[in-house]
């Protein structure tokens, strides 16, 4: 098996494997500063917004779960650009198919953050609407978000709507068969979805090269006759063109995308992990520099589109709102055991019914 | 048309036997070229008298013909070595003549009886042959994907030189398993040659309904796997194809995938009254049929004349019917040893019984 290289080389930032993805934030000062002012009126601010409402989130409920109000909990530190820009980029009808890393998606269209945090406290209370927010619940299994996905984007399509469905997933994601099902059948049927995949080089403690062969996760797309994208998965803006012309191509009847965000997982894999077990800290502090929400502010300064001050006061306000909505947790009322399948099944089999969970009987035979 | 005076490649006829044999390709000699042609051949017979035998009720279960595709598994095993590894799907009755299975065994096989290959316990979707390194056929799409990884992964530990042929459909790549199996074996450079039959349906689907690429071959891109296509009404073609994925794994490239162009000329089962694709299609294809364009290749470069290749149809046809005879005269499988070959250490009879009363009268709950 490959020895992972540590310090730079050509997975570090500006290395090989950032060579040629799509970038705003990367291009010379002036370039870079012509393409902000020239997007429309309010939209870097909103995109700035979102991500600063998402690291609220994600650093409240570290905190939260430090304080063992709620459980096990994934950080998405240094991903807030993929899932704003994603939300942002598509419309409120689109679907969203989040996996645990994206588990406050949600809350960009209206979800409260106390549901997100609730599900992580256990309580069934966390379940927000799925319908309403058009955001499928997480899922932790790796992969199974895809075919999801597809089946919604397809089911958009036989009904002549103009709907797309977006699946998230991450680089250890595209190895289980359901990665392949999903896109082979979406491209089969034209189904209007894009399969946005994060590569952070990590599954946990596996690097990506320990993965999968391929060096561009979007390489991958060629099997199935998909376009595969790859993009600064720390640029907010460059996500954004990416999302919504994967979304304009699938709302064309063009079928899907495969879109491949690169990147590096600066944070642990979740609150019970030590990255420094398995990698060169050095090696995420090589990263550090990319951080999404700072690296956009900053851009956003010097092209004249706000001033520091005004950023700072999003993200007051952000976090301020996130205070709020972890100091509710408590007080929602702890759920019956009966409550514990709620959701589950469309109806309730017997072995889940409130009379059974009590007092256990089972049928005898004969 | 240009000819090249040292080989005399598209000149006059060669004259002697010797002289055309130092142009066959791939470096094989007429005695190979005329055993390929007797391979196709008896998988050619042996199939037209098992579709009889399953008319007559005499094979249970299903039955896949392998008819039309003989070229592949004919032209793949005999570029493999002797003893590398072979697994394949259901329409396995190929593999296993290719390999040299006893004609008897696999008939009497299909017909269930205790004298088959696999004691009659697993039917035409069944045959292997661990002492030839047969691993069977598969009924389960793909499952053998990454069996065969795991088989090539095992050669590569114990270092020894052989590599795994992993024979399957077009249908089969569309399954998931597909994806782990050629994912593990690109990132492990395993010694494992993937033999992809295109045959244009998987059941009734045809191709543009289950792959978005109509080519096999671009799948292989999504692991960075060398591909090529052959063609697998051309046994040549095929031969030449495996031998050089089967030269680059066993020096330790790892994986290549090869796609054979082919057709089975009869349904995909015998219940199959073939409404997806129509009758002008399948004449079209028959025209390729493998067998009789071999058998040209051999008259003009005179490896064998027409009375040598109508011998060996008579003797393929005879030696099938006695294989049919041997079959029918076989013994049944004895019920109570239907166990037999599951567990790799049986399970304690007493045990067992125990078991299954306990399940017929399961303890009163706890409370
Ligand atoms: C099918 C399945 N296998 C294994 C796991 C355990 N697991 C949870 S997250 C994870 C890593 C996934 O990595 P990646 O897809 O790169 O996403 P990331 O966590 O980096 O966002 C694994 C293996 C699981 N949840 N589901
Ligand atoms: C996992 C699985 N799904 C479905 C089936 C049913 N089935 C049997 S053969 C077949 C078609 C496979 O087609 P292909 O791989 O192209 O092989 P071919 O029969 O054409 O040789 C299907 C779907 C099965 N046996 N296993
Ligand atoms: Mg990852
Ligand atoms: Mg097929």
């Amino acid at each position: 098996m490959s020895e992972i290289e540590l310090v730079s080389g050509p997975d570090a930032p500006g290395g090989e494997l950032m060579a040629g993805v799509a970038s705003v934030l990367g291009a010379p000062a002036a370039e870079r500063r012509r393409s902000l002012r020239q997007l429309p009126q309010g939209l870097a601010l909103r995109l700035y917004t979102a991500m600063a409402r998402l690291r609220a989130f994600d650093e409240r409920a570290v905190i939260l779960q430090r304080q063992g109000t709620i459980g096990t909990y994934p950080p998405y530190y240094g991903e807030e650009a993929v899932q704003a820009a994603s939300v942002l980029a598509l419309d409120d009808r689109d679907w969203l198919f989040p996996t645990y890393r994206q588990n406050a998606v949600a809350t960009l269209r209206g979800c409260p953050p106390e549901s997100p945090l609730l599900l992580w406290r256990g309580n069934p209370a966390g379940w927000y609407d799925v319908h309403r927010y058009r955001t499928a619940p997480i899922c932790v299994p790796v992969a199974t978000n895809y075919p999801h996905a597809v089946g919604a984007a397809w089911g958009s399509r036989l009904r002549g709507e103009s709907t797309v469905a977006l699946a998230f997933g991450g680089d250890g994601s595209t190895s289980p068969g359901d990665f392949h099902e999903a896109c082979n059948l979406a491209a089969v049927v034209v189904a209007p979805v894009i399969f946005l995949v994060t590569n952070n080089q990590w599954a946990i403690s596996t690097p990506v090269q320990q993965q999968t062969k391929v060096t561009r996760l979007a390489d991958k797309a060629t099997a199935y006759g998909i376009p595969g994208v790859r993009v600064d998965s720390f640029d907010v803006f460059a996500c954004y063109e990416a999302v919504a012309a994967a979304a304009a191509r699938g709302r064309a009847g063009l079928g899907p995308t495969l879109i491949e965000a690169v990147g590096y997982r600066l944070g642990p894999h979740g609150t019970a992990d030590e990255p420094s077990l398995y990698r060169d800290p050095e090696r995420a502090r090589l990263w550090a520099g990319m951080e999404p929400l700072g690296r956009a502010g900053a851009a956003m300064v010097d092209a004249g589109l706000t001033t520091l001050e005004a950023l700072e006061e999003i993200r007051e306000s952000a976090v301020a709102e996130m205070l709020l909505a972890g100091d509710q947790l408590e007080a929602v009322p702890v759920p019956e055991l009966e409550e514990i399948a709620d959701r589950v099944h469309l109806s309730t089999p017997w072995t889940l019914s409130p009379d059974h969970l009590r007092e256990p009987s089972y049928p005898r035979a004969g | 048309m240009p000819t090249n005076p040292k080989t005399n490649r598209t000149g006059s006829r060669p004259t002697s036997r010797r002289a055309v044999a130092r142009q066959l390709p791939h470096g094989l000699t007429a005695q190979q070229c005329r055993e390929m042609y007797h391979k196709m051949v008896q998988i050619r017979h042996f199939e037209d008298h098992a579709a009889e035998a399953y008319a007559q009720a005499k094979v249970g279960g299903f039955l896949h013909l392998y008819i039309g595709e003989e070229a592949v598994a004919v032209g793949a095993i005999a570029a493999a070595r002797e003893d590398d590894h072979i697994l394949g799907h259901y329409r396995d009755h190929g593999y296993a003549l290719a390999r040299g299975c006893d004609v008897q065994a696999c008939m009497a096989e299909l017909f269930g009886r205790e004298t088959g290959i696999c004691h009659g316990r697993g039917g035409s979707m069944h045959l292997a042959d661990a002492k030839r390194h047969f691993w069977g056929g598969h009924a389960i799409v793909g499952s053998h994907i990454p069996i065969g990884a795991g088989m090539a992964y095992a050669m590569q530990y114990l270092e020894e030189p052989l590599v795994v042929l992993d024979f399957f459909g077009d249908g089969a790549t569309g399954n998931g398993i597909f994806h782990e199996g050629l994912n593990m074996a690109a990132l492990w450079n395993l010694p494992v040659v993937f033999i992809c039959e295109n045959n244009l349906y998987g059941m009734g689907a045809t191709l543009a309904e289950e792959s978005p690429v109509s080519d096999m071959m671009i799948k292989a891109e999504g692991y960075t796997m060398p591909a090529v296509q052959c063609d697998g009404m051309d046994v040549l073609s095929v031969y030449g194809a495996v031998q050089q994925a089967a030269e680059h794994c066993r020096s330790g490239k790892g994986p290549f995938f090869v796609e054979a162009l082919t057709y089975r000329f009869r349904g995909h089962s015998m219940a199959d009254p073939e409404l997806y694709r129509d009758k002008e299609e399948v004449r079209r294809w028959r025209e390729l049929d493998p067998i009789p364009r071999f058998g040209d290749f051999l008259v003009q470069h005179r490896i064998s004349s027409q009375q040598e290749l109508a011998q060996v149809n008579e003797e393929a046809e005879a030696e099938m019917l006695e294989a049919v005879r041997f079959a029918d005269a076989s013994p049944w499988p004895d019920p109570s040893t239907a166990a037999r070959g599951v567990y790799a250490n049986p399970i304690d009879p007493e045990a067992a019984q125990e078991a299954l009363t306990l399940a017929a009268d399961p303890a009163p709950a706890a409370s």
